[in-house]
């Protein structure tokens, strides 16, 4: 909660600071709020006293250690996005505070997402995110592609959000409550109106299958992270994604997790598609962006495993999705940030644009491999370890999903190596400027650290959890 | 101590490649060297009768059972003075030549010997898994940056088929990891303890086994392999042939075999059906090239296919013979590989039909390249001799006819290696060997070195037999079925 209230002063603070034309100070500030809510986040975590956090506004949040751990997973994202953001917001002018006030408002959102304990929380929380986000994406005003893109987000977020919500609807008519803990009890013993109980939970996979893009819902999503900008993109492929897991896991856990037969049928079928859909499509794209798009929908479907291991008894899907959430934000996060700046100086938005960075650029090239070998999940890096984590969760029941995500990872290769291929092995080279932008360092830095971090020490989150 | 042949390797690498010091070679020799004085230390401390040594065991996600476990038995230190004794030949070998960012490619080298000797070391499931692994990454890199020809899609074709053989073997790791007792382990002797039934146990080898059959590679998986060794750098060539396959074979021994013996009495026929398969198939084809690099790649197809066989017919002579022979080969395959490179670098070409007469102009070159070979074909007081005696004895008990059609190797050895000889050191000089240049400096240390090893170990079998041979007999009696 002290998050949720530091980042929403923040936001109003780097509003007002926006309108006196201060545009200087606006990061610095946005990032202080960032870090002391990431700090507040960690020392609560730390504390050991998350258990018995109070409960909020009538039962409606819990800060519990799960509340916690995603909320510090999306804060420190965010902290690494605005880190990078002074170069590529260096154009903007008189809206560079809203970017920054947005980007917080929706942040704010995503920390109700991973809290909720109560329906309509999540659907506050849901449209807190969102509604930021298709502003955001939209923010090229004079692009065709960030208008087309908004529109699109928003169209379909209206959409998937009505699905959503009449989902709840069917599920407070079969269980009289919208109160997660409430609602899981009647699951249990519930006899009568299952139908429409069955009925509302496969509407809620689906909205929200919409929100974390899973194939069938999600052809949106490579149009408009393309047209975004490319910080934006960044954003809804981290922060958005792991709020929507969070909050995914965090109901079917909490709600439906005596239901698990029924929809763990529907689900796997939703993550079989997806990865192999995405995997097979990412494989033809030439543009970057889109094909991160498609990985990150392929991410999607490996990180549906981690929520199908709720029915089962060895579980650990939580920390799975923890770990690999984190690790996969950090390396997509530092894979765009290598994209701008390669994509800014040759004016290319294909793979071309990395031509010769292994030899001109050695260091963010280094930083590139890294990032696609962590999304490959090639070992020893964190990205295998996540992977392994997701596959041990969902390994007892879904054993055939477990070998279709091990082929999927093996065709994940072709593209991602696609970025390597174009940095070292080609006889054409790109002129790089020499200079790297200013701001730019740190963030990359941190995102290595918790790369080579996370793969030495892959107990490390565990242990924050407790 | 046994972490120290992890570190060393892996810290210089990093050292090379962040630090870009110049003079990148002499102290990639340095370190391989210091690596090498480290192994033989340890071969002096050891054992052979003594069991598992210079134990290792640090958590590193201690909760899910997965530990940072090493342990030494015999079979693993032969493994080890392989890597390590063959490692600062394959760094000197590159002297000969001046290679573009030299730094990275003895980097990327280092790396690679810290990820194999981890490998060999394993004692934990995952942890094997993550440095079989982990080896494949420099080795991509090192044959798509300095290698010729069609390389970038080659070696695009050799990662993604490795990658996906050692997926399964992943797949088939959890399976029997979740299935020992609560909270699970991947520790070998918690792993060989759970007992599979039949059809779990089918599975289960068949996930292993296509990871080690695309990595030795055993037919029909060998694909990849012709055109990655023919497309590699010399470097990539000798490290893949020499050192990295055996990977496939060492995880046949330790791994497969133990972990899912109870399906064994029906993939043996297949397993050793397809190896041999291999071997008659790879030398029917080693006879046809002209292409010389591309006549060893298939020779080594043919030559560890032999091995493999030996291996899965799992009785005493097959593992001791598999096991010598993993080290007689990987020793030969070096010095012939070598010997190919020296002659394109000289001839510019490698094809049989522009060599000839080299022997003329280039004795001890051609000396040198005749002892190799001779081992190679496993000519009696070679090292070859009594590891391919043994293996052969081996598939025999298994199976009489099957030993007879694996026999034929030693004669296929002969034709294609002697022909190979014959039209390049004998004969009229073409125009490019007229003033053929002798072998001498880098060169003639480490074919001369591969020669003496060739020669000694001919001598004193009986020095590697020694090493191995309590822990052969261990894992054979701790895997019956």
């Amino acid at each position: 909660m002290k998050a949720i209230l530091i980042l929403f002063l923040t936001a109003l603070v780097v509003l007002f600071t926006g309108l006196t034309g201060r545009r200087d100070m606006l990061k610095g500030i946005t990032l202080a709020g960032l870090l002391l809510a990431l700090g507040v986040t960690l020392m609560d975590l730390l504390g050991g006293d998350a258990g018995n956090q109070d409960t909020l506004y009538a039962n409606m949040f819990v800060f519990d250690s799960y509340a916690l751990a995603f909320s510090a997973v999306v804060l420190l994202t965010l902290t690494l996005i605005v880190g990078l953001s002074g170069w590529s917001f260096r154009q903007l002018n008189e809206t560079l505070g809203d970017h920054y006030g947005l980007m917080l408002f929706s942040a704010c959102g995503a920390l109700v997402m991973v809290s909720f304990t109560n329906l309509t929380m999540l659907f506050l929380g849901i449209e807190i995110l969102s509604i930021p986000l298709y502003v955001l994406a939209g923010s090229r005003r004079r692009s065709m592609d960030s208008n087309e893109a908004a529109l699109k987000y928003f169209l379909m977020g209206a959409f998937a959000t009505g699905i959503l919500l009449y989902g709840f609807t069917l599920v407070y008519g079969a269980t009289g409550s919208f109160d997660v803990a409430t609602i899981a009890e009647k699951v249990r013993i519930a006899t009568e109106r299952k139908n429409m109980l069955h009925i509302g939970i496969l509407m809620i996979i689906v909205g929200l299958s919409f929100k974390i893009s899973a194939v069938p819902f999600h052809f949106w999503a490579p149009d408009v992270y393309t047209g975004s900008p490319t910080l934006v993109t960044a954003f809804m492929a981290t922060v958005v994604k792991t709020a929507g897991f969070a909050a995914f896991y965090r109901l079917f856990a909490g709600a439906f997790g005596d239901a698990a037969g029924f929809w763990g049928i529907a689900l796997s079928a939703i993550a079989a598609l997806t990865m192999t859909l995405a995997n097979t499509t990412a494989i033809f794209q030439q543009d970057f962006k889109r094909m991160m798009a498609y990985s990150s929908i392929a991410h999607a479907g490996y990180l549906l495993m981690g929520v199908l291991s709720i029915g089962s008894a060895s579980g650990g899907g939580d920390q799975a999705i923890l770990y690999y959430t984190l690790v996969y934000s950090v390396a997509t996060v530092v894979a765009f940030a290598v994209y701008m700046v390669v994509s800014e100086q040759n004016q290319d938005n294909t793979f071309l644009a990395f031509r010769g960075l292994g030899h001109k650029q050695p260091a963010l090239a280094a930083l590139m491999v890294l990032s696609m070998l962590t999304l490959a999940g090639i070992p020893p890096t964190a990205g295998f370890f996540g992977k392994y984590m997701l596959f041990v969760s969902a390994f007892e029941q879904y054993t055939w999903l477990v070998v279709l995500a091990v082929i999927n990872s093996a065709i994940s290769i072709c593209y991602y190596f696609k970025v390597i291929v174009e940095m070292y092995f080609t006889q054409e080279e790109n002129a790089y400027s020499a200079s790297m932008p200013k701001g730019y360092q740190w963030a990359l830095w941190v995102g290595v650290l918790l790369m080579a971090v996370l793969a030495v020490w892959p107990g490390l989150v565990s242990i924050l959890v407790g | 101590m046994s972490a120290y042949l992890i570190l060393i390797p892996v810290l210089g690498a990093l050292a090379l490649l962040l630090l870009r010091p110049g003079q990148a070679r002499i102290w990639a020799l340095a370190i391989t060297m210091a690596v090498e004085a480290l192994t033989l230390f340890m071969l002096s401390d050891f054992d052979p009768q003594g069991g598992l040594q210079f134990g290792v065991n640090l958590p590193w996600m201690a909760d899910a059972g997965f530990n940072f476990h090493l342990e030494a038995d015999g079979i693993t230190m032969l493994l080890l003075l392989l890597t390590n004794l063959l490692t600062p030949l394959i760094v000197y070998a590159g002297f000969s030549r001046t290679l573009a960012s030299e730094s990275r490619y003895y980097g990327l080298i280092l790396l690679m010997q810290g990820a194999l000797n981890g490998a060999f070391l394993a004692w934990d499931g995952l942890l094997f898994y993550v440095f079989y692994e982990l080896a494949l990454i420099p080795i991509y890199f090192i044959c798509a940056i300095w290698g010729g020809g069609d390389r970038v899609r080659v070696t695009l074709k050799f990662f993604i088929y490795t990658f996906i053989g050692s997926l399964f073997m992943l797949v088939a790791l959890l399976y029997v990891y979740l299935k020992t007792p609560a909270p699970h382990s991947f520790q070998w002797e918690d792993l060989v303890a759970v007992q599979l039934t039949a059809s779990e146990a089918w599975w289960v080898a068949l996930g292993f086994f296509l990871a080690f059959a695309v990595k030795m590679p055993v037919f029909p998986f060998h694909t990849w392999q012709p055109d990655t060794y023919t497309s590699a750098p010399t470097g990539g060539t000798m490290l893949l042939s020499a050192i990295m396959l055996k990977m496939g074979l060492y995880g046949a021994i330790r791994w497969m075999m133990p972990l899912a013996p109870e399906s064994m009495h029906v993939w043996m026929p297949v397993f050793v059906g397809l190896a041999v398969t291999g071997v008659v198939y790879a030398s029917i084809i080693a006879i046809k090239q002209t292409d010389i690099k591309r006549m060893i790649a298939y020779s080594s197809i043919a030559h560890v296919g032999l091995i493999a066989a030996g291996i899965f017919a799992w009785n005493k002579m097959g593992v001791q013979g598999g096991v010598l022979q993993m080290l007689n080969h990987g020793i030969t395959v070096l010095g012939l590989f070598m010997a190919v490179d020296i002659l394109e670098r000289r001839l510019g070409s490698r094809s049989l039909y522009d060599m000839g007469g080299i022997a003329k102009s280039a004795p001890r070159f051609a000396a040198l390249f005749m002892i190799v070979l001779l081992g190679s074909l496993a000519v009696p007081l070679t090292n070859g001799f009594v590891g391919e005696f043994l293996l052969l004895l081996g598939i025999w008990q298994y199976n009489p006819w099957v030993g007879a059609v694996a026999g034929l190797t030693i004669i296929f050895g002969a034709v294609y290696l002697l022909r190979a000889f014959g039209l390049s050191m004998f004969g009229p000089p073409t125009a490019q060997t007229e003033g053929f240049q002798d072998v001498r400096h880098a060169e003639l240390a480490v074919l001369g070195v591969l020669a003496i090893w060739v020669l000694v170990l001919g001598f004193f079998p009986q020095l590697i037999l020694g090493l191995t041979d309590s822990s052969v007999d261990r894992i054979l009696s701790a895997v019956q079925f």
